[in-house]
């Protein structure tokens, strides 16, 4: 897999094998596996306002939709750029590079929050936890090249 | 016959600024930290790296201050951005 920025100030991901698709397939099943809720994770220190009820009830929500059109947005570019067995490129628009770094900041978010990378010694990983790490990696690549490349 | 006179007067006072504050999160890079600074409040870029690494060092920022109903459109737009955000009461 290649990743780098186009001409048109967007990204493109040169997808050489199906390990290729099933990595960039695992960007949302990664972001929606476990029980985080990102946003009751960003909101968490807005506990004890006077306006938490208040936030909860109507800020929340649209946070919820914020970050699920995110994943919609991945979801949707994979699954028209998607032949299992072929090669391929998937592109993204400078003017969806925002809704990808966001989608990838879930999906590392929530490994780290399943695996606790930081307190990890990648020797002692379990093959799993390894492969989760390795996507973790390829997410925060692919986050530094778009922030670096295309949203600046 | 006498007549009431009536005063009235007016107490005007201005209401206690909030403060929005940026929490630290391991997870979010140091750049895109800058990044969302700058495209929110419109900040130069050393005054948005200056904030994020007080966010980084100390734990938290004060990103900015002033009226109640602008601080949570401010905070909204950071939590939306996946910044861990609150707004407090300054005293």
């Amino acid at each position: 897999m290649k990743v780098a920025p186009t001409l048109q100030g967007g990204l493109r991901i040169d997808v050489e094998s199906p390990v290729d698709w099933m990595v960039l397939r695992c960007i949302p099943y990664d972001a929606r596996g476990g029980d985080l809720d990102l946003a009751e994770r960003v909101a968490a220190p807005m506990a004890g306002d006077e306006g938490e009820e208040d936030w909860r009830e109507f800020v929340l929500p649209d946070l919820r939709d914020t970050f699920n059109s995110q994943l919609s947005t991945i979801e949707d570019a994979l699954a028209e750029a998607t032949d299992e067995e072929q090669s391929g490129e998937v592109h993204i628009a400078r003017e969806d590079a925002e809704l990808w770094y966001g989608g990838l900041n879930q999906a590392r978010l929530a490994l780290e929050e399943r695996y606790d990378f930081s307190n990890a010694n990648p020797l002692e990983m379990t093959p799993g936890m390894r492969s989760a790490w390795f996507r973790s990696q390829f997410y925060l690549h692919v986050q530094s090249v778009l922030l670096e490349h295309v949203m600046h | 016959m006498a007549g009431t006179l009536t005063e009235t007067r007016e107490d005007v006072a201005l209401d206690c600024p909030w403060n929005v504050i940026v929490h630290d999160d391991p997870v979010n890079l140091m750049g895109y930290v800058t990044w969302v600074l700058m495209k929110i409040f419109g900040y130069p870029e050393n005054k948005a790296a200056a904030m994020m690494m007080e966010v980084h060092k100390q734990g938290q920022s004060i990103v900015w201050s002033g009226e109640r109903e602008k601080a949570e459109f401010y905070a909204q737009q950071l939590q939306s951005h996946q910044l861990k955000t609150s707004i407090e009461k300054t005293e």
